[in-house]
């Protein structure tokens, strides 16, 4: 069974590293966007599914990491990998900034916290003009590189995904979800949950840093309103919600489902998909609050790990 | 401060709004005994024990634990000086498992600790449900967890918060002697319960509170007989 999986997952990581041969164009765009998702929707889940502390403005560090990476390629010549690296690093460093303070409110006063961030960052960044370019925007150089931006969202996926099993599978992510549990009775029992909190939270900042840069060189041009969209934060919430929030595998699980789903619903209707998204969202939080991954592992008793 | 005394709390005063909840208290721990702290509802013995454990801050007085003074510490600082407490209202985290609420607590190497669980569990016959949810144990084991889950970290001075409440007798008789024996080992134990059967056969010394106040302290035939205590619990 344990073997079965394994082999299963390298089966598929080497699918996946082979599909940009036999791909088309629209193939490409396709599967390094599910990537984006699958690392944000992780990304969220390491903050928010294990220690309970709901980020709504997530994105922020999105936003963060293509300005910071879009800035250094543009204007320092950077190249792109090492500009969506540092992306990741601006994006750390904003959440250790205001993580200080913000990991002290609780509930939902953090989750309108982490809202109002966004906003304050989006509008930093329409308003520094000279370094951004402000409302109109900052053009990357053009290059044509879909395939390494490919296998760049792709490492970053897996890299998100392998940590939180890491983290799932050791002691430190039983600390991090005792927060969530119960925060008082971790204190008392002797765990320093504001420290614990505050790594959860640096290391749920990093991946989508890097994401957003990657992004920002895939797409060749950024504005304030394209990378802090409040759409993004809560379509990462609802994917790993969708999937099974503190599960390993449920936020994968959704970003491929929803994202997906998306697609075919928006291909053929424009609008409808948002309507169905909103739908789904009601659905997840009435019906089925733990998620996929949580319904099947209540029913059939499985691990957390699964 | 008496040399040797364990814990020490001096003219500890706390407030809610208008309520003082705990109204300049001063008692002291001698290592190596079985303290109950009793009065009627309301009177402060939990607010103390937040106090005592950093949940709360204190609005004056002084609490020394093993000469140091701990009011002002975090929480976690105040259990990692080597104090441990139960709640009244049970506090295990519910979706980990009996022996992940354990393990996560210390920071020992895991097959120490892993050992250390495993002997706990079977110490209160929690062992064939290790691998249960705590949120889906029964109210009396989860007590149980909580009980040995302060025990993983082996802190000297041991606050229980009603640890009788809602186990049955069996259970009851078998963590009560799991009391006496931890106190042969030399911890100190501070026990808030009102069922005065189990107190009075307990304890060695009794504080009284009535009002935030203390208003008796003895050995437990001394405080049966006290007027005040009487005429705290029964009106005069």
């Amino acid at each position: 069974m344990r073997w079965g999986i394994r082999a299963a997952l390298v089966v598929g990581l080497l699918l996946l590293a082979l599909y940009p041969k036999v791909a088309t164009g629209y193939g490409i765009q396709f599967m390094l966007q599910l990537f984006m998702w699958v690392a944000l929707a992780q990304s969220w889940n390491l903050i928010s599914g294990l220690t309970g502390y709901v980020s709504f403005g997530h994105v922020a560090f999105f936003g963060t990491g293509a300005y910071a990476a879009g800035i250094l390629i543009t204007r320092h010549g950077w190249h792109w990998v090492t500009g969506s690296l540092m992306g990741g690093v601006a994006a750390v460093i904003l959440a250790l900034v205001i993580g200080y303070p913000c990991l002290r409110l609780k509930g939902p006063y953090f989750a309108i916290a982490m809202l109002g961030l966004n906003e304050v960052m989006r509008v930093l960044v329409s308003y520094f003009e000279g370094l951004t370019g402000g409302g109109s925007g900052l053009s990357l150089p053009t290059l044509h590189a879909s395939r390494e931006i490919y296998y760049a969202m792709g490492m970053t996926a897996v890299g998100v995904t392998g940590l939180a099993y890491l983290i799932f599978t050791s002691r430190v992510g039983l600390r991090f979800m005792t927060i969530r549990e119960d925060e008082i009775a971790a204190e008392a029992m002797g765990i320093n949950t504001a420290r614990y909190k505050l790594y959860a939270f640096l290391l749920s900042a990093f991946a989508p840093g890097v994401v957003g840069g990657l992004y920002a060189r895939d797409q060749g041009y950024i504005e304030p309103i394209s990378v802090f969209p409040l759409l993004t934060t809560i379509t990462m919430i609802v994917m790993a919600l969708f999937g099974g929030k503190g599960t390993i595998w449920g936020p994968v699980l959704g970003a491929v489902a929803l994202f997906v789903l998306q697609e075919l619903v928006w291909a053929r209707f424009l609008y409808l998909h948002q309507i169905l998204f909103g739908a789904i969202i009601v659905v997840v939080v009435l019906l089925m609050p733990k998620g996929i991954l949580g319904i099947l592992q209540d029913r059939y008793r499985l691990p957390r790990t699964v | 401060m008496r040399d040797g005394d364990l814990l020490e709390i001096r003219d500890l005063t706390k407030r809610f709004g208008g309520v003082v909840a705990v109204n300049r208290c001063s008692l002291a721990l001698a290592p190596g005994k079985i303290y109950g702290l009793i009065g009627p509802n309301g009177s402060g013995k939990t607010t103390l024990f937040n106090c005592i454990t950093g949940l709360e801050r204190r609005d004056a007085g002084e609490i020394f634990f093993r000469g140091k003074r701990i009011d002002g510490l975090r929480p976690h600082q105040v259990a990692a000086c080597g104090i441990g407490r139960t709640f009244q209202i049970i506090r295990v985290f519910p979706e980990l498992t009996a022996l992940e609420n354990l393990l996560v607590v210390t920071r020992e190497p895991f097959e120490v600790a892993h050992r250390r669980a495993q002997e706990l569990l079977r110490f209160v016959t929690l062992d064939r449900l290790q691998n249960e949810y705590g949120g889906n144990l029964s109210y009396g084991q989860q007590k149980l967890l909580e009980f040995i889950r302060v025990l993983m970290r082996d802190p000297e001075l041991i606050l229980l918060d009603e640890p009788a409440a809602g186990v049955n007798r069996t259970l009851l008789n078998e963590l009560l002697a799991a009391i006496t024996r931890l106190r042969d080992q030399g911890k100190t134990i501070l026990i808030v319960e009102h069922d005065m059967k189990v107190v009075m056969g307990l304890c060695e010394r009794i504080f009284v509170l009535d009002y935030g106040e203390k208003i008796a302290e003895g050995p437990p035939a001394a405080i049966q007989g006290d007027a005040r205590v009487v005429e705290a619990y029964f009106g005069r």
